[in-house]
C-alpha cells in the first residue's frame, strides 16, 4: 500500500506550553488510522495541523508527496476535515449547505452535482435535506457534516471524534459510512478518545498521551504486545 | 475568481436574513410615522394663524388695525360681547389665541398716548404649533405697532416715507469666499448648506457602522455556528475569504445603510411644508460663491468614502475574530460606534478648522474623520486636506488588510480571543 500520509517528528508550542512534541506516523492508502489519546493528549491539534489550520513549530507534514509548509492548497485539494465541534449554516437548507462545499471542490457544475448526490446517500437524511440546517438535532447535523466530507471522495479524510455526542444508533451508523468508504479506497485519519470505538473502525491505532506518540500498530498487534483483552487496557499498559 | 464569487453569495445570504429584512422594514414604518406626525405638526405651525379679536373699542383706528392684522397674514375670527365671554369662547372653542382691543384705545392713539392691547395665549401642549405661539404674538404686535407708527408719522409729516425715517441706513451685504464675492446674507448661505448638508454626516455614520457591524457578525457568526474551522480547510485563499467576508458586509451595509436614509430622507423631508423652498433664491448666490460641488469633487469625496468603508471594514474584521459568539461581537462593536460619532457630532457642532491643533491631529488620526470634513473641504477650496486625508486612509487600508490577512493565514484567526477579566465567584 502506497504512503499517502507521513508525519515526522511534529511539535506545536502555544506559548511555553508544549502541544505536540514530535509525533511521527504513517497513513496508507485506503486504511484507517486511528489517534487514541485522553483529552488534552495532542489529537485534535495534530488534526488541525495536517488540515492545514494550525502551522507547526517544527517537524514535517507530506501529503502524497506535498510539503505542508510550502503547499497548503495542495492539502485543501484533496483533504477533508471534519472538526469535532463543527456545525452547518443555520439558515442553509441542508441541501444548499453540500451543494455549495460541493462547489469548492468540482470544477463544473456536471460533478458538484455528482458530489451532491453522493451526500444525499451518504447522509441518509432524505427529505430533511430541504429544511434548514439550524432545525437538524445533533445526530442529523453530524451526518450532513460527514457527507459533506466524505462526498469529493478525498484522498484522506481527517475526522476528528466523528461520533462525538450522538447516541448508540447514530454512532454506529457513523461508524458504518465510514468503513463503508475506506473499503473504497478513502485513507481515514480519525481521533477519539472512545478507544473501544477506535479499536472496532481503525486498521492501525497510535496512542498518544501529553504530545507523544507512545507506540503504534495494528490494534490485533498492540493487544498482543501488551497482552490485553482491548485497547483500553492497552493505553493505560503504554502509559505505565 | 468561480470560488470567491461563490463565496460572496453566500455571504450575502447570510447577512441578508429574515431578520435584517424585518428590521429594516420596521425602521421604514417607523419613520414614515414619525414623518407623517411631524410634517403635519409643522403644517399647522406654519399655516395661517387664526386670531381671535375682541374689539371694545370700535373705533376707526382699533378697525383698521385689524384691518392690518388681516393684511399682515392673519386669519381674524371677531369676538362680540365683554372680555370674559370672549375668553370663555376661546378657551373652549380656539383659536388659541385671544387679542383684546380695550376701549379708549382709538382716543389714546390719535392723542399720542402709549396704549395698550392685551393678548391671551391659550397653552394647550408643547407642540410645535404651540411653541410658535410667542412668535405669533410678537408679529401681532409688531403689526400693530408698525400701522401706528406709520400712521403717527405720516401725520406728522406728510411728505416723507415713514420707512425712511424709522431706517435711514440700508445695509448692503456681501460675502466673501476666497476671491469669489456675492452679494448675500452670510447667515441665509451658512443656513442654506446647513440645510443642504445636514443629512451627509448622517449618511456617512450609517454606511460606516453598518458595513463594520456587519462584518464583525459575520465572523462572529462562523465562529459561534462553529462552521469557520471547516470554510478554512476548503480549497479557496484566505485572502479569498477576507475579502468575500468584507465585500459582502459592504454590500449587505451599504443596502441597509440606503433603505435607513431612505426613511430618514422621507421622515425629515419637508419640502412640502414650505421649508426648503426658501432656499431656491440662495442658489445663485451659491454658485457665483462657488460653493457648489463638481463632479471632480464627488469623486474626490467618493473616494475618501470608498477608503474610510475599508478602513472600517478592515478594523471590524479584526475585531470579529476576537469575538467568540455574536453577542461577544455586539460589544466589540461598540467602541467602534463610538470612534465614528466623535467626527459626527464635530461635524454637526464644531469646525475642524478652528479647533486646536493637537484636538485637529487625535480627530484626524481617526479615520472616519476624513469623509466627514471632505465634503465642506471641498467646497472651501481646502483640496490638501482631502488629499492627505486620502492617502492617509490608504495606507491605514494596506497595513490593516496586511494584518488581517495575516491573522487569517496564521493560527490566530483560531487562537486569537479577547480575555474578560472574570470576577471571582466566593460560594
Amino acid at each position: 500500500m502506497a504512503v499517502v500520509l507521513e508525519v515526522e517528528g511534529l511539535k506545536k508550542k502555544y506559548g511555553s506550553l508544549e502541544a505536540l512534541k514530535g509525533v511521527s506516523f504513517k497513513v496508507e492508502e485506503g486504511e484507517i488510522f486511528g489517534l487514541i489519546g485522553p483529552n488534552g493528549a495532542g489529537k485534535t491539534t495534530t488534526l488541525r495541523i495536517i488540515s492545514t489550520l494550525l502551522t507547526p513549530s517544527d517537524g514535517r507534514v507530506t501529503f502524497l508527496g506535498f510539503d505542508l509548509k510550502k503547499n497548503p492548497e495542495k492539502f485543501r485539494e484533496k483533504i477533508s476535515y471534519l472538526p469535532e465541534e463543527a456545525g452547518a449554516y443555520r439558515n442553509m437548507k441542508g441541501i444548499d449547505y453540500l451543494n455549495f462545499m460541493a462547489k469548492f471542490y468540482a470544477g463544473d457544475e456536471a460533478k458538484a452535482s455528482e458530489y451532491v448526490e453522493r451526500a444525499v446517500t451518504i447522509s441518509g437524511l432524505g427529505e430533511r435535506l430541504k429544511d434548514k440546517a439550524g432545525t437538524y438535532s445533533k445526530g442529523m447535523t453530524r451526518k450532513l457534516l460527514l457527507a459533506r466530507a466524505l462526498m469529493t471522495r478525498p484522498a484522506l479524510a481527517i475526522l476528528d471524534e466523528p461520533t462525538s455526542g450522538l447516541d448508540v444508533i447514530n454512532s454506529l451508523e457513523v461508524r458504518e459510512m465510514i468503513k463503508g468508504f475506506s473499503r473504497e479506497g478513502v485513507a481515514v485519519l480519525l481521533s477519539s478518545h472512545n478507544m473501544l470505538e477506535v479499536e472496532f473502525l481503525s486498521d492501525r491505532v497510535a496512542l498518544i498521551d501529553r504530545g507523544v506518540v507512545l507506540d503504534s500498530g495494528t490494534p490485533q498487534a498492540l493487544k498482543e504486545k501488551y497482552q490485553a483483552s482491548n485497547l483500553e487496557i492497552v493505553f493505560r499498559r503504554a502509559v505505565q | 475568481m468561480k470560488n470567491f464569487s461563490h463565496l460572496l453569495i453566500k455571504e450575502i445570504k447570510e447577512l441578508l436574513n429574515k431578520q435584517l429584512i424585518i428590521s429594516l422594514v420596521f425602521i421604514l414604518v417607523i419613520f414614515n410615522f414619525i414623518g407623517n406626525v411631524t410634517r403635519s405638526e409643522m403644517k399647522k405651525a406654519m399655516a395661517r394663524q387664526k386670531v381671535a379679536v375682541l374689539d371694545l373699542d370700535r373705533s376707526d383706528i382699533s378697525r383698521n388695525i385689524i384691518g392690518a392684522l388681516n393684511m399682515a397674514g392673519f386669519l381674524i375670527e371677531e369676538k362680540a360681547g365683554d372680555k370674559e365671554k370672549a375668553v370663555q369662547e376661546v378657551r373652549n372653542s380656539g383659536p388659541d389665541l385671544l387679542v383684546v382691543i380695550p376701549e379708549g384705545f382709538g382716543e389714546s392713539a390719535r392723542n399720542l398716548q402709549p396704549v395698550t392691547v392685551e393678548t391671551y395665549s391659550f397653552l394647550k401642549g408643547l407642540s410645535i404649533a404651540s411653541r410658535t405661539k410667542s412668535e405669533v404674538v410678537r408679529a401681532l404686535l409688531n403689526s400693530t405697532n408698525e400701522y401706528l407708527s406709520n400712521e403717527f408719522l405720516k401725520k406728522k409729516i406728510p411728505d416723507t416715507d415713514p420707512k425712511l425715517l424709522k431706517a435711514p441706513i440700508k445695509n448692503r451685504e456681501f460675502v466673501v469666499v476666497r476671491e469669489r464675492q456675492a452679494e448675500g446674507s452670510v447667515a441665509a448661505i451658512v443656513n442654506a448648506l446647513t440645510a443642504q448638508n445636514f443629512i451627509l454626516p448622517v449618511i456617512l455614520m450609517m454606511i460606516i457602522m453598518y458595513s463594520a457591524q456587519m462584518v464583525i457578525t459575520a465572523i462572529a457568526m462562523e465562529k459561534q455556528n462553529k462552521t469557520l474551522e471547516t470554510l478554512l480547510t476548503v480549497p479557496i485563499s484566505r485572502g479569498a475569504i477576507v475579502m468575500a467576508k468584507m465585500l459582502g458586509a459592504a454590500i449587505v451595509g451599504l443596502l441597509s445603510a440606503v433603505i435607513y436614509m431612505f426613511g430618514f430622507r422621507n421622515a425629515f423631508n419637508f419640502s412640502d411644508v414650505d421649508i426648503t423652498r426658501a432656499l431656491g433664491g440662495i442658489t445663485p448666490i451659491l454658485k457665483q460663491l462657488g460653493l457648489t460641488i463638481s463632479t471632480q469633487g464627488y469623486v474626490l469625496f467618493g473616494i475618501s468614502l470608498f477608503l474610510t468603508i475599508l478602513c472600517a471594514l478592515s478594523l471590524a474584521t479584526i475585531l470579529g475574530v476576537l469575538a467568540e459568539d455574536y453577542r461577544t461581537a455586539q460589544s466589540l462593536s461598540v467602541p467602534l460606534v463610538f470612534i465614528v460619532m466623535i467626527p459626527y457630532f464635530i461635524s454637526l457642532f464644531a469646525d475642524i478648522n478652528t479647533m486646536s491643533l493637537p484636538a485637529k491631529i487625535l480627530v484626524l488620526a481617526i479615520p472616519f474623520s476624513h469623509p466627514f470634513f471632505a465634503m465642506q473641504n471641498i467646497m472651501f477650496g481646502n483640496l490638501n486636506m482631502v488629499w492627505l486625508g486620502i492617502v492617509y486612509n490608504f495606507l491605514f487600508v494596506v497595513v490593516m488588510l496586511w494584518w488581517t490577512t495575516r491573522i487569517f493565514a496564521t493560527d490566530r484567526v483560531l487562537t486569537m480571543k479577547l480575555k474578560w477579566r472574570k470576577k471571582k465567584v466566593v460560594l
